[in-house]
């Protein structure tokens, strides 16, 4: 029976910071582009950011089961694609027939409207005016350390490296049967209907290897996203998850320790109905955040806090240098290699 | 042309020079007898994954009582045809949350001997036929174990398969001096049989099978 018990030699990590991402979807694109554009890969998104609280992609994406419980593995379903979101088409004679004046609908392959897609609940956030919220919250294969879709699969159709931890599917070994979609309790496998096997995130493990940080990370605007081995003390992931304790995993219920961190949103205190600010009030709800992150939310945000003001002072803080990474190489960890000027360049840029 | 269960089933030779027998639901095979094989679910406790025990635990699968089997040698090839009720159809994978029917039939790969229930192991592999609904081409896999099954990327098996009033029938053609299990004339070999039914998201060990081999001989 496939279990990972024992560790890889090196882990990769990532730290995604929750306070900077611009929701702009860079990330997306760059992976969508890079590795999801052939037939079968319409609908997939193994990069995607959806607004918090929200649905997520797919619909409800934490409600699926999977992951453990007590150790115990916890049965999982695996959402029908328009539960994903598939590849929309447009009603375009529509909208010529109407002179332009009609807007563009977008419609499903069966011609229909439309019930949801990835990051369906844009900027709906929630809370109510004046104490309403959201963040964005990125989402990739977290490359766990207790891999539930790894572990699921009968035929050891994945397997993890040895060298960095990331979890790949074989796609040779694969035969569809998508027991690991079932088992991810983050929704992270997708499903390519053509050649009837299951694909995901893969870490980009090809620029890695080249010495190039993955694209989503490389493509991020926001400076969001920091890569590194864990062994490396002197890497953001070590200092950010173990020294300052600032970055969480995300679901951490979901008991797969995966290896994907996120500095919690650190939101104004709500208004008063006097209009001011009440200190004693989180604008999100604590709650929300220690379902999100684990009971180390409130401590991750108090130093955050506390390390912002130090900074407004003009005091030094590590802290916030390494969250503003003013050098942009600094977020890439090991990869700061330049793919334009490698001889040759793995894909993407 | 239905006889009782049985656990020996003898190929019938059939004369004819152009076998129409990969159209499983054709003529030809309204003449060749056939066995009723009776299926169980295979264990749960077997399957080489905790989270396919725990998920499928208190779930029934494996249903299909029974199967119906005809083998025919025809020219230089053996057919073997499977027959079995299913209502509900599942032609095709069409989403990700649905799975396609299938059948398959296990030899040990040297002809003689492999144990069933554990798919073989490494000294005595077994080889499969498999089909799956909605794919031209069968899958030729060996095992030396649960959990072990790989694809034989070139192989000589052919299929043919219809859904018509409420069953599936499914043609299987191998040349007997081709590649793989031995299929000599006058000489028998073990065989088993698995079908999935789609409808009930059945896949991998998932399935209802011949707990043992039965008797396959070849006509001389
Ligand atoms: S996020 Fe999901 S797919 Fe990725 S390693 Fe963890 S369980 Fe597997
Ligand atoms: S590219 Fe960066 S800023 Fe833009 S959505 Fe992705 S993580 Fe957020």
């Amino acid at each position: 029976m496939a279990t990972v018990s024992s560790r890889p030699a090196r882990q990769l990590a990532m730290v995604f910071d929750l306070n900077k991402c611009l929701g702009c979807q860079s990330c997306s694109i760059a992976c969508k582009t890079l590795w999801t554009d052939a037939p079968g890969m319409e609908s997939m998104w193994w990069n995607i950011v959806n607004t918090m609280p929200g649905g997520g992609t797919p619909r409800d994406v934490f409600s699926h089961g999977g992951g453990y419980k007590n150790g115990e593995p916890v049965p999982g379903t695996f959402p029908p694609l328009r539960e994903f979101g598939e590849a929309w088409g447009f009603d375009q004679e529509a909208t010529f027939a109407s002179g332009g004046k009609a807007a563009f609908r977008p419609l499903e392959r069966d011609g229909s409207s439309p019930e949801w897609g990835p990051n369906w609940d844009e900027d709906m956030g929630g809370g109510q005016y004046p104490n309403s919220y959201f963040f964005y919250l990125q989402q990739i294969c977290a490359n766990c350390s207790k891999p539930a879709c790894l572990e699921a699969c009968p035929r050891t159709g994945l397997y993890r490296r040895e060298e960095d931890g990331i979890i790949l599917i074989d796609e040779e070994r694969c035969h569809g049967y998508r027991f690991c979609a079932e088992a991810c309790p983050y929704k992270r496998i997708y499903f390519n209907p053509g050649r009837a096997v299951a694909q995901k995130c893969i870490a980009c493990y090809p620029r890695l290897e080249a010495g190039v940080a993955p694209a989503c990370v490389r493509q991020c605007p926001g400076r969001v996203r920091h890569v590194d081995y864990m062994d490396n003390l002197e890497g953001h992931p070590y200092k950010l998850v173990h020294e300052w304790k600032v970055a969480l995993p995300l679901r951490p219920d979901f008991g797969t320790e995966p290896n994907v961190f996120y500095v919690p949103p650190l939101a104004p205190p709500a208004f008063n109905e006097a209009g001011e600010f009440d200190e004693t009030k989180p604008r999100i709800p604590d709650e929300y955040l220690r379902e999100m992150f684990g009971p180390g939310v409130e401590r991750a945000l108090e130093t955050i806090q506390v390390e912002r003001e130090k900074s407004a002072r003009g005091e030094p803080s590590e802290l916030i240098d390494i969250l503003i990474a003013r050098d942009w190489n600094d977020l890439l960890g090991p990869f700061t290699a330049n793919p334009a000027e490698l001889d040759r360049p793995p894909r993407g840029g | 042309m239905t006889a009782g269960t049985l656990t020996s089933v003898t190929a019938e030779r059939l004369g004819d020079a152009s076998p129409q027998l990969l159209a499983p639901g054709g003529t030809q095979w309204a003449k060749v007898s056939e066995t009723t094989v009776s299926l169980a679910p295979t264990p749960l406790d077997a399957q080489p994954s905790a989270y396919v025990q725990t998920s499928w635990a208190g779930r029934p699968y494996g249903a299909l009582a029974s199967v119906g089997l005809s083998a025919v040698v025809a020219g230089d090839a053996l057919y073997l045809r499977l027959r079995w009720a299913a209502a509900e159809p599942r032609q095709a994978i069409s989403d990700n949350d649905t799975y396609a029917d299938a059948c398959a039939v296990l030899f040990p790969l040297d002809g003689k001997t492999a144990e069933l229930a554990t798919m073989g192991d490494e000294r005595s592999p077994v080889q499969g036929w498999h089909w799956r609904a909605g794919t031209a081409l069968p899958f030729v896999i060996t095992a030396t174990g649960l959990g072990t099954v790989s694809r034989v990327p070139d192989h000589p098996v052919s299929v043919g398969a219809a859904w018509e009033n409420g069953s599936w029938s499914v043609a299987f053609k191998r040349g007997l001096s081709e590649q793989g299990v031995p299929l000599t004339a006058g000489a028998s070999v073990p065989l088993g049989i698995a079908v999935w039914s789609g409808a009930n998201s059945e896949r991998a060990g998932l399935k209802a099978h011949t707990p043992a081999w039965l008797t396959l001989t070849l006509p001389k």
